[in-house]
């Protein structure tokens, strides 16, 4: 098991309904982790359509998870 | 001076230029993002900005920097606003300062442009028609925001405001996800009954299929109580719906039960009905109750707080009917007695009246005869109703299931444990104990007698089938035994 925080922003917020958690998830990757979460909370965005930000850095959906990071998936980017 | 900044504040453009410019600088170009009242002929009256701060700083900083390597520029900066912004306002601005304009344009638009691109903001417009929007994530917005309108049930007198609120507190618990549950879960999830358990151990079956309205030829196979779970909450994402794919028995159905405030009994199962009854009374949780034969129904309502009657004050004696498999059935007719259940379900959760109070109701659905038949409590109902005493004396009197995690546990409750195995079953799997007597099932019903009537006995088989059989006839004959739920195969073995 790995204790990450997750962030969620913008459309994956409103579908979480909440902004940060503690995950304790079975996963050791980040895929998985989104697989995870999507089910429970039934984003309706697809992993492809995201980015991903470990310890608020981007990172390759194929990273590997590690305890205590933060992790947060990016929706579309619209700013500007 | 950060190259990148967010602010919640309004922009100051002038600031800005003060910060970016440099006596050497012959050339300064700014870009300003406007918030603009239209979108795809759509009229915009709000846009939100959100932003992943630490991250679109990190970004954004690194956007300008790549600016400074690429262009001859000796000064950059970006502003981006967060926050609710109205039309006219400055979303984001951009200067540069260089020695000569080419630079400075380039630069410029080089930031804005990646900007946009790569920092983590987002941008939710909301529409002059009141819908709104994430920017660039259509297919999710359009549900997120749609929310269900129970206008139209809240200007009943009987419901109004108050009655929604309640009934999106209620947690109803469904046993039974078939043809009687199917309605009755459809409804209430249409009404808005915020938590809604739903109970079935079996799997979708095509003989189902033209009366069990929540499934498809795509669905044979699966449980029905994460199928129909998945469906429901598809359509109602406001909702919480909890599929449970198994049966209910003696040692977690009050558990269950204490985690809702009222359960439906849309099974076709004698055992399952006297079981939820039991477990109603025990843990004060009213019951509507309904079953079905070919054309006909039955509906009855049991409340802890009136004097309604309990499943055993109506049926003392358990007699079997056939099941609709076995009988025949036309989907309509359990559809109706379903859809009369959440129809009582609401009516209980609203605080209106039933208009079955203490009451059987049958109805002919071949001829619409409708007829009322009192089912009040009696005080010697089997079901103890009128007096519950507790979890001990209910099991002994009532549980013909049970489960234990060993027989020890069993043991300290006060049993008598009875392994009915075979001598061939008992080696290939043995118990992890010796406080386990052994004798065989044929040798019990060749003689009861070995079993003295003033101990209460749990029986065991190698998967509670056969045992369960056992303690049923132990009990016609006045012994009190309860069999072993699952039997052997979920007891630890012995090595």
């Amino acid at each position: 098991m790995t204790n990450v925080t997750v962030r969620y922003y913008a459309v994956l917020r409103e579908q979480a309904g909440l902004n940060v958690e503690f995950v304790e998830t079975q996963s050791s990757s980040i895929a998985g982790l989104y697989a995870e979460l999507s089910q429970r909370y039934r984003f309706s965005l697809e992993s492809e359509s995201l980015r991903v930000a470990v310890n608020n850095e981007f990172a390759e959906w194929s990273s590997s998870l590690c305890d205590g990071d933060t992790v947060v998936f990016i929706p579309p980017v619209a700013g500007g | 001076m950060n190259s990148f900044s967010i602010t919640s504040s309004p922009i100051d453009a002038a600031a800005l230029r003060e910060q970016v410019a440099h006596p050497g600088c012959g050339a300064y170009a700014s870009f300003e993002g406007w918030v603009r009242d239209n979108q795809n002929d759509r009229s915009v009256t709000l846009l939100e900005y959100e932003a992943y701060r630490l991250l679109a700083e990190k970004e954004g900083a690194r956007i300008v920097q790549e600016a400074i390597s690429r262009f001859e520029i000796s000064s950059a900066k970006c502003i981006h606003r967060t926050g609710a912004l109205q039309v006219g306002d400055i979303a984001v601005l951009v200067g540069a300062s260089a020695a000569h304009r080419k630079a400075a344009f380039e630069a410029c638009r080089y930031i804005i442009d990646e900007v946009k691109k790569r920092v983590p903001i987002w941008k939710k417009e909301t529409y002059s028609d009141g819908h709104s929007e994430w920017v660039g994530c259509h297919a999710c917005s359009q549900t997120s925001n749609r929310r269900p309108d129970y206008s139209r049930q809240i200007a009943l007198k009987e419901i109004g405001e108050s009655g929604q609120d309640k009934l999106a507190s209620a947690r109803v618990l469904v046993i039974g996800a078939g043809g009687l549950g199917c309605p009755a879960l459809q409804y209430l999830a249409a009404a808005g009954v915020g938590t809604i358990g739903i109970v079935d151990h079996d799997r979708v079956d095509a003989s189902n299929l033209h009366r069990q309205t929540l499934y498809g030829v795509d669905d044979i196979g699966r449980f029905k109580a994460e199928v129909a779970a998945e469906k429901l909450f598809g359509m109602h994402p406001d909702l919480s719906l909890v599929a449970y794919p198994k049966k209910l028995c003696a040692g977690d159905i009050e558990h269950v039960f204490s985690e809702h405030d009222l359960v439906l009994d849309c099974t076709d199962d004698l055992d399952a009905k006297y079981l939820i009854s039991d477990a109603a009374v025990l843990t004060q949780t009213p019951v509507v109750f309904s079953s079905v034969y070919q054309y006909e129904g039955q509906l009855h309502v049991y409340h802890p707080s009136n004097q309604s009657g309990c499943l055993r004050c109506l049926w003392p004696k358990p007699s079997a009917a056939p099941s609709c498999e076995e009988a025949g059935v036309l989907g309509p007719v359990p559809g109706v007695f379903g859809t009369i259940q959440a129809l009582e379900a609401i009516k209980m959760i609203t605080g209106m009246a039933s208009g079955v109070e203490q009451q059987l109701l049958l109805i002919n659905l071949l001829d619409y005869s409708v007829q009322r038949i009192s089912a009040p409590r009696i005080s010697d109902c089997a079901g103890a109703c009128v007096n519950v005493t507790g979890l001990d004396e209910w099991r002994r009197k009532i549980a013909t299931e049970i489960s234990f995690d060993s027989i020890d546990d069993a043991v300290q409750a006060g049993f008598d444990v009875i392994d009915i195995r075979e001598p061939g079953e008992i080696d290939e799997r043995p118990l992890a104990t010796e406080k386990a007597r052994q004798i065989t099932m044929t040798r019990l019903e060749a003689e009861p007698a070995l079993l003295p009537v003033d101990q209460q006995y749990l029986i065991i088989c190698a998967r509670g089938v056969r045992s369960r059989h056992l303690a049923g006839m132990l009990r016609a004959q006045g012994i009190e035994a309860c069999s072993l739920q699952g039997g052997a195969a979920g007891l630890p073995v012995a090595f």
